[in-house]
C-alpha cells in the first residue's frame, strides 16, 4: 500500500491499452494482437472503453474518502513499525466498542458518531463539518424510548 | 452524506449546460495585516464588507477570536472566515482542555492549514493569525489553499500591496507597542485610501502576553458627513383637524339615520330572530 496522506483523485489516470478493434471494440482484432506463438493470445478489450462519465465535484470524492485514508496510512504505518498485531488489535477494540456502545439518536449520535470509537480513532478533541452536519438533518427523529424499546427487543 | 452537501452540483451543471449562467465570482476586498513588535503582536484590519460594487456592511469586523490570547484577521469569503475561525475555536479549545496547557499559536496555524488544504481552497479564507503563547509572540499568515507563511510583518488581501508599502519603508527592528499601533494603522489607511475594495474604519487588536486589547474602530477617518439639507418637516406643519362638531339635525348629510319605533312593527327586516 502506498502511503498516501490524501485520497487519490476520483478520475482515472490512465486508460488500458485496447488491443479490440476501434470499430468493434470487444472483438479480437488479429492484427492488432500479439502475433507470436509463444505469448498467449490477449484477452479481448473489455467493455470498459466507454468510461463511465462521472460529473462530481472534484471535492466530493476527496472528502468522502478524507477519514478512510488517513486511518488506512495510520494503520499502514502502525504495520509497519510494529508488525500486523498492531492494526489488528486496534481494529478488534474499535470494533468491540462499536458493538457495544449505547448511542441514542435522540442524543444527536448520527451515523459512525461514538465517543469510545471516538478516543480510540484519536478523534475525541476534533470537530469538524462532519459532525456539525451528520447528514441526517432532514431524517425523522426517533423517540428515545422508542429507540431503547427497539434496542433492547422490548416492543411488544 | 455528512459534511457539505455536493446534491446539486450535477443540477448545476446541467442547468450551465442549457444555458443559466453560473454565479458570479465576486471579488472580495479587504486589508488585514500584522506586526510583530518587542513584546507583542498586533493585527489591524479594515471594516468595509464588499460584495461585488455594492458596499454590504460598512463597519463589519473582521477580527475573529481564536483564544483569548490568539486573534484571527481575516480576508476572503466572510462568511467562510468567520465560520473557519469559529471551528477552530472550538477544536483549539478541545485541544488544551486535552492536553491540559495554554493553546499555541503553531497549533492554530497547523490545524488551520490542514483543514483548508483539505477542502483545496473552495473554503475561500485567507487569513491572518497572531498570538502570544508560553513560546513568545508568534505571527503567521494561512492561505485558502493551506499554504502559510512566517514573517515579522505581514499583509494580506486585496489591499494588501499598499499596506506592503507602508510596512517596507517604515518597519524598523524591535518596535515599541506604541510604534506597532500606529504603523499597522497607517498600512490600513493605505490599503483603505488606494484600495477600492478596503475602506471605512481601522480595527486594531494588540496582544501581549498579559493581556489581549482589541480597540474597535480605532481610527474613523471616513465619518459620514452631515447632510447639507434636512428633510425632516418640523412637528406641526401639516395642518390637522383637532375636532369637529356635528349638529343633530345635520347627521342626515352623512349617515342614513332611521328611527326604530319601540314595540311597534318598524322594519319586517330588521326584528331580531329569536327561538319561539
Amino acid at each position: 500500500m502506498a502511503l498516501r496522506i490524501v485520497p487519490s483523485a476520483p478520475h482515472p489516470t490512465a486508460t488500458p491499452t485496447s488491443i479490440g478493434a476501434p470499430s468493434a471494440p470487444g472483438v479480437h482484432d488479429t492484427l492488432r494482437a500479439n502475433l507470436s506463438l509463444s505469448a498467449p493470445p490477449p484477452k479481448a478489450a473489455s467493455l470498459s472503453t466507454s468510461t463511465t462519465t462521472q460529473s462530481f465535484h472534484p471535492l466530493e470524492a476527496r472528502l468522502s474518502r478524507w477519514r478512510a485514508q488517513q486511518d488506512g496510512l495510520k494503520m499502514e504505518l502502525l504495520r509497519r513499525q510494529f508488525g500486523i498485531a498492531e492494526p489488528v488489535k486496534r481494529g478488534m477494540e474499535m470494533s468491540i466498542v462499536q458493538a457495544g456502545e449505547w448511542r441514542p439518536m435522540s442524543l444527536g449520535f448520527g451515523e459512525g458518531a461514538s465517543v469510545h470509537a471516538d478516543i480510540l480513532a484519536g478523534r475525541d478533541t476534533e470537530l469538524d463539518w462532519e459532525d456539525v452536519y451528520t447528514g441526517g438533518e432532514m431524517r425523522e427523529t426517533v423517540d428515545f424510548h422508542v429507540e431503547m424499546e427497539g434496542h433492547f427487543g422490548m416492543a411488544w | 452524506m455528512p459534511g457539505f452537501d455536493f446534491s446539486n452540483h450535477n443540477r448545476n451543471l446541467a442547468l450551465h449546460a442549457r444555458g443559466v449562467p453560473l454565479p458570479k465570482a465576486t471579488s472580495t476586498g479587504t486589508t488585514i495585516v500584522g506586526c510583530l513588535y518587542d513584546g507583542g503582536v498586533v493585527i489591524a484590519a479594515d471594516t468595509r464588507a464588499t460584495s461585488g460594487p455594492i458596499v454590504a456592511d460598512k463597519n463589519c469586523e473582521k477580527l475573529h477570536f481564536i483564544s483569548p490570547q490568539i486573534w484571527c484577521a481575516g480576508a476572503g469569503t466572510a462568511a467562510d472566515t468567520e465560520f473557519t475561525t469559529s471551528l477552530i475555536s472550538s477544536n483549539l479549545e478541545l485541544h488544551s482542555l486535552s492536553t491540559g496547557r495554554k493553546p499555541r499559536v503553531v497549533t492554530v496555524m497547523t490545524m488551520l492549514k490542514q483543514h483548508l488544504f483539505r477542502y483545496q481552497g473552495h473554503i475561500g479564507a485567507y487569513l491572518v493569525v497572531a498570538g502570544c503563547d508560553p513560546t513568545g509572540a508568534h505571527l503567521f499568515t494561512v492561505h485558502a489553499h493551506g499554504s502559510t507563511d512566517k514573517l515579522p510583518y505581514v499583509t494580506m488581501g486585496s489591499g494588501s500591496l499598499a499596506a506592503m508599502s507602508v510596512f517596507e519603508t517604515q518597519w524598523t527592528h524591535a518596535m515599541s507597542r506604541e510604534d506597532a499601533v500606529k504603523l499597522c494603522a497607517e498600512a490600513i489607511q493605505a490599503g483603505i485610501f488606494n484600495d477600492l475594495g478596503s475602506g471605512s474604519n481601522v480595527d486594531v487588536c494588540v496582544i501581549t502576553p498579559e493581556k489581549t486589547m482589541l480597540m474597535r474602530n480605532y481610527i474613523t477617518p471616513n465619518v459620514r458627513e452631515k447632510k447639507m439639507r434636512d428633510y425632516k418637516f418640523q412637528r406641526g406643519t401639516t395642518a390637522w383637524l383637532d375636532e369637529k362638531i356635528i349638529k343633530r339635525g345635520e347627521l342626515g348629510k352623512y349617515v342614513t339615520v332611521e328611527e326604530v319605533k319601540e314595540g311597534g312593527v318598524g322594519g319586517v327586516g330588521e326584528r331580531m330572530e329569536v327561538d319561539q
